[in-house]
């Protein structure tokens, strides 16, 4: 027994250096990034995510762990746009240059990505440019998949030259399937067109322009600050001139201020995630779009 | 007018059922030291709670209250216990180990399932905004419960009795704060527990007249935060939490001139607010000549108030430069958000911008952006150059005024003296000393 267990653990110990030396090891910060890693890289690498699903990671506290994993990684996929700074000291602790910036392994995925709600000025270590910060919540364009997907396929033909066809039949599939996705969901939400809805937290702004949503307002105006009775008075008071029947909350968002407000409105409050695994049956990136717009229409169908 | 009115009563009416049972259970806590009891009893409700949803309970069940409960019952006996032990080790100490230990094993409970996070922040972070007449319908028997059973007892709870009756104290009070930390949030809870009280007992020596200074201050203090949040539209309670501070700095502000010796009072008023001036525009003068181009926050909150003072300094060429820069900076700032405002209009109204033209405007913003603070920069190191020019004038000027609030005596120091002590050697450097003693 003790015989069998050794002989196991030796070729356990012979096969993963093998194995791992095989696939290419992937570190995201976001469940979003390692989807869209994934729908790239499919079987050819291992990717894995720091911050876990469902909390979030604009203030993600590191572990000891994730420098380990930093440091076993051959290319590290970020959010960029402040959204996850916490990763620049990471990146510092591991010493790695490889997948720090300016490495050939780092991937800013919001590069060449049309911001929108550019202002103010970037509190991030940056090249000494004034880029604003805009708001992060790029990925919830489907379109702007095909940007951050193409800056990772870059990255990993630029890695890994000898798979650099495979990586881009993958990620010719991927954007297929997405195509025909995104025809669908823009059928789908084509009734919500123009009607008004209101969300707890400024997430929405890319997903608003590509199904021409209309957020008209926000509960929470600056992150972790508790909304002023001004502002909550005038959001009841819009929600009420405007008919606004539909609420959106993230699930790591305060229940009860969303609660109270749909109790003077009457409106229906909405879970929606804004990222995958936040929610059950959003597995990948593809599987969070179909998840919210579900939600979104079943909400509006019942107005 | 009106329309505040109704959006507030419900909270106004919360606060002053918080104050009304916390203001007493403060005046207890004051007696017996353990200022930081509430943020530790609260914390360990909370690692309960968060036992119970780890378990598999939804949040508002009655599972989750009584895990809540029994933790918060361990906790008042440990409290009760370490009394009668704690001789030289202050029970504080302890109050603070059980605050920080709770908190950390609910982190770690948490991590486990990051859906918890929300539910840990909400037994925490309540808002008395949000809270209302089912939040009444809840405390108010509670607490009037709490406060009969405190009457009953009030012989017993002078905090020098029989252990059982000070473990009663510390149970009750783990429950008033178990519900009242969810509804207000940890901050404005314990400004609801030391303040009023504070002021009573400052101004009273009989619990009635303790409990009646601190509901009196609790209640209007509570309705100036209120309108305060509504009328600056800032978060209520933080807010309020800063409206008790104010309450509390004018109450002890006004104590020695109310129960003390007056002129003495006066004469330690003035020598203070002199001493202020004095170390403020000292330490404004040695910034200046220091580093000139640093932050200077006397001068640059002056020229907040009053903008005309850069005339003062600058040169007509630096002012027209910096009012030019300031005017573009404005115009960047105000071009940027109209270009903002329209992206945002496009999303449901008329023709669909295409993405490129989406990317055009991101990146125009991004120009402003940097345009604007290059015109920042620019205003930055006009005003940097002119407070280098005028560093030693100013600072030597701001020299003399600290001299002159600060309060010695100058008149005496040229006068009387009637025989040269001992430090007159170190002072000998010095013509006006050297000269006095010689002269004597």
């Amino acid at each position: 027994m003790v015989l069998r267990f050794a002989v196991l653990a030796a070729w356990l110990a012979l096969l993963s250096p093998a194995f791992a030396q095989q696939r290419l090891q992937v570190v995201t910060t976001t469940t979003d990034m390692r989807s869209l890693t994934e729908a790239v890289g499919r079987d050819l690498i291992m990717a894995v995510n720091l911050v876990p699903a469902s909390m979030d990671a604009e203030d993600y506290q590191p572990k000891p762990q994730d420098v380990l994993r930093i440091k076993n990684a051959q290319m590290l996929v970020r959010v960029g746009l402040d959204y996850d700074l916490w990763v620049d000291r990471l990146l510092a602790q591991a010493g790695k240059p490889e997948i720090s910036r300016g490495g050939p392994g780092y991937v800013d995925a919001s590069f060449a990505i049309a911001v929108l709600e550019l202002r103010g000025m970037s509190v991030g270590p940056g090249d000494g440019h004034a880029h604003g910060s805009g708001n992060p919540h790029y990925w919830l364009d489907p379109k702007n998949a095909e940007i951050i997907t193409g800056t990772i396929l870059e990255a990993l033909a630029r890695i890994d030259p000898a798979n650099a066809a495979s990586y881009q039949a993958n990620r010719s599939a991927f954007l297929a399937r997405l195509g025909a996705k995104l025809v669908e969901w823009e059928a789908k939400l084509a009734p919500l067109k123009g009607m008004p809805i209101v969300a707890y937290h400024n997430s929405w702004p890319y997903l608003a322009r590509r199904f021409r949503l209309d957020f008209v307002g926000f509960i929470e105006t600056k992150p972790g600050v508790p909304p002023s009775p001004a502002h909550l008075a005038g959001i009841v008071k819009t929600m009420r001139e405007r008919g606004v029947r539909i609420l959106v909350r993230e699930p790591q968002e305060p229940e009860r201020d969303v609660a109270f407000v749909a109790s003077k409105t009457g409106a229906a409050i909405v879970k929606l995630a804004a990222s995958v695994g936040a929610l059950p049956r959003t597995d990948d990136y593809i599987s969070l779009f179909d998840a919210n717009i579900k939600a979104l229409t079943s909400a509006a169908a019942k107005q | 007018m009106i329309e505040p009115l109704l959006f507030l009563w419900p909270s106004f009416l919360v606060a002053v059922c918080l104050v009304g049972i916390h203001a007493y259970f403060g005046i207890q806590v004051l007696a017996r030291k353990v200022i930081f009891v509430d943020l530790a009893l609260a914390q360990i409700a909370a690692l309960g709670a968060t036992v119970a949803f780890m378990l598999g309970h939804p949040a508002q069940s009655a599972a989750t209250y009584g895990y809540s409960l029994a933790f918060t019952l361990l906790a008042a006996v440990l409290l009760a216990f370490t009394r009668a032990w704690g001789t030289r080790v202050p029970q504080e100490a302890l109050i603070g180990v059980i605050y920080v230990v709770a908190a950390a094993a609910a982190i770690l409970l948490i991590d486990r399932a990051p859906q918890g996070a929300e539910h840990l922040k909400q037994i925490l972070t309540g808002n008395i905004l949000t809270s209302g007449l089912n939040e009444i319908a809840v405390i108010v028997p509670l607490y009037a419960a709490v406060g009969l059973l405190h009457w009953l007892l009030r012989r017993r709870m002078t905090g020098t009795g029989a252990l059982i009756w000070e473990f009663v104290f510390y149970a009750s009070f783990g429950v008033v704060v178990t519900s009242s930390v969810a509804i207000a949030g940890v901050l404005l809870v314990f400004s609801f527990l030391i303040i009023p009280a504070a002021i009573g007992v400052m101004f009273a020596s009989t619990l009635a007249r303790q409990l009646a200074i601190g509901w009196i201050v609790g209640t209007f203090t509570s309705a100036a935060g209120l309108a305060a949040s509504f009328n600056f539209d800032l978060p209520t309670g933080a807010a309020m939490v800063c409206a008790f501070g104010v309450a509390l700095a004018v109450a002890g502000l006004l104590y020695p001139f109310l129960r003390g010796n007056r002129q003495n009072a006066l004469r330690v008023a003035t020598a203070t607010a002199r001493w202020t001036v004095t170390t403020i525009l000292a330490a404004a003068a040695l910034q200046l000549a220091a580093a000139p181009r640093a932050d200077q926050p006397l001068i640059d909150l002056i020229e907040v108030a009053v903008p005309s003072l850069r005339t003062l300094y600058f040169t007509r060429a630096e002012h027209a430069t910096f009012v030019d820069a300031s005017e573009y900076a404005e115009r960047y700032r105000r071009e940027a958000e109209q270009l903002n405002e329209v992206e945002r209009r496009n999303r449901t109204q008329g023709v669909a911008f295409d993405d490129f033209f989406v990317a055009r405007i991101s990146s125009f913003l991004k120009s402003y952006g940097e345009m604007r603070k290059g015109e920042q920069f620019v205003m930055g190191e006009v005003r940097a150059r002119a407070r280098e020019r005028i560093r030693w004038s100013v600072s030597l000027g701001l020299l003399a005024l600290a001299l002159l609030f600060a309060p010695v005596s100058w008149r005496r120091l040229w006068t009387r003296t009637s025989s040269c002590p001992a430090w007159r050697d170190r002072r000998r450097q010095n013509p006006v000393f050297a000269r006095q003693c010689s002269r004597r």
